[in-house]
């Protein structure tokens, strides 16, 4: 019990919502909501091979289901924050706020994942990496410019 | 009385419970910074805050875990009643809708927190008389009834905001002084001076391979 970065899923939640997903993907007609929902208790999970899948989901979904966008930035920011993908992370949140500016609770996440990266001593990075986050920004989400750059 | 890194004794969980649009998010803004935002967008899924407060000489951490209300988040939502030591339970006293969905509210947390999970009811936005639409009695009544301390507020004045969060870490408190709260069941939702800060919950892996490139 610490912050949106740190807070786990209870397993037995995690559990139950891979099965409703599961038991969709069975009969090949995943909705939106169970995905979701299976995603969001994926990027809380303590292990990091579970965020990364919450993560895929997350971007199928970003790119399929346009009315929840706005939810799957959000947590496309945490679950890349979580695996210490910060500058991934502050990516999502970037494109957020530049969709929704101001909005408190994303402001919020940034400070978050950046005193976080400032704690592990990474902050000159991202500092050196925020030029490269205003290109990216600029030329829209899902640029690998980040990578090819460093 | 040192706390290591730490200046507080203690943390509490809190959750804050309602229909959307009952000023949830706005309750806590008021709290963790004095200051009303008029115009507060849609939580997305649970929004987090914190601040420290003072009760009987001893500082406590509270940690508070605003949940958004609308139907689509509702689901996991849930997952983070567990082990909230303090649960604040909003309707609008302005629309009547917010106040008669607040059996449901009351089932879900309590099947879902502990036996000593305090419940303090708010009807919010009495700054709006005019508007009024749930008189201040029946939900005293409904409060009683329920054993629920209840309160009337305004995120927008801060009329009991402070109140309403203090009185509820009192209860907790005296909870812990009593016994009544278990300070070592997993799920109480609260801990007692906080151990040294040893990363132990997630990034096992990638901390090691970040700084062998060095060229
Ligand atoms: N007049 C008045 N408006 C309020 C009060 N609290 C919240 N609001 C308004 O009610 C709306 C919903 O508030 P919000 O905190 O987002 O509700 P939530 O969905 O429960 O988090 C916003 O437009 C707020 O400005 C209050 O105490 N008085
Ligand atoms: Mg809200």
């Amino acid at each position: 019990m610490d912050d949106v970065l740190t807070e786990t899923v209870p397993a037995e939640e995690l559990k139950k919502f891979e099965k409703a997903y599961h038991e969709q993907l069975y009969k090949q007609d995943v909705t939106p909501k169970a995905q979701f929902e299976y995603a969001w208790c994926l990027v809380r999970s303590k292990y990091p091979a579970d965020i990364k899948k919450g993560i895929f989901l997350l971007q199928e979904l970003f790119r399929t289901h346009e009315e929840g966008q706005r939810d799957y930035l959000y947590y496309l920011a945490i679950g890349n924050a979580r695996i210490k993908q910060y500058t991934e992370a502050l990516k999502y949140v970037r494109s957020f706020l530049n969709i929704e500016p101001g909005n408190s609770q994303v402001i919020a996440l940034e400070t978050t994942i950046k005193a976080k990266m400032d704690k592990e001593g990474l902050m000159g990075m991202a500092v050196a990496g925020g030029v490269v986050l205003a290109i990216g920004a600029a030329v829209g989400l899902g640029i690998s410019i980040l990578n090819k750059k460093s | 009385m040192s706390a290591g890194p730490y200046n507080y004794s203690y943390i509490f969980k809190y959750i804050i419970i309602g229909d959307m649009g009952v000023g949830k998010s706005c309750l806590l803004h008021q709290f963790t910074e004095k200051k009303f935002m008029s115009d507060c967008p849609h939580t997305i899924g649970v929004e987090f805050g914190t601040r420290i407060i003072e009760v009987a000489g001893q500082k406590i951490k509270l940690q508070i875990w605003d949940t958004a209300g609308q139907e689509r988040f509702r689901a996991v939502t849930r997952s983070y009643y567990r082990g909230a030591a303090g649960a604040l339970m909003v309707y609008d006293i302005t629309r009547r809708s917010t106040y008669n969905h607040l059996s449901s509210w009351l089932t879900d947390t309590r099947n879902l927190t502990n036996p000593s999970t305090v419940i303090f009811l708010i009807g919010n936005k009495c700054d709006l008389e005019g508007q009024r639409d749930v008189t201040y009695e029946e939900a005293k009544q409904f409060a009683d009834e329920n054993g629920l301390m209840f309160v009337e507020a305004s995120a927008k004045t801060g009329q009991n905001v402070e109140e309403a969060f203090l009185e509820t870490a009192r209860k907790i408190y005296q909870s812990i002084q009593d016994g009544r709260l278990d300070l070592n069941a997993a799920e109480s939702g609260v801990q007692h001076k906080p151990s040294q800060p040893g990363r132990n919950t997630l990034s096992n892996d990638q901390q090691f391979n970040k700084d062998n490139c060095a060229c």
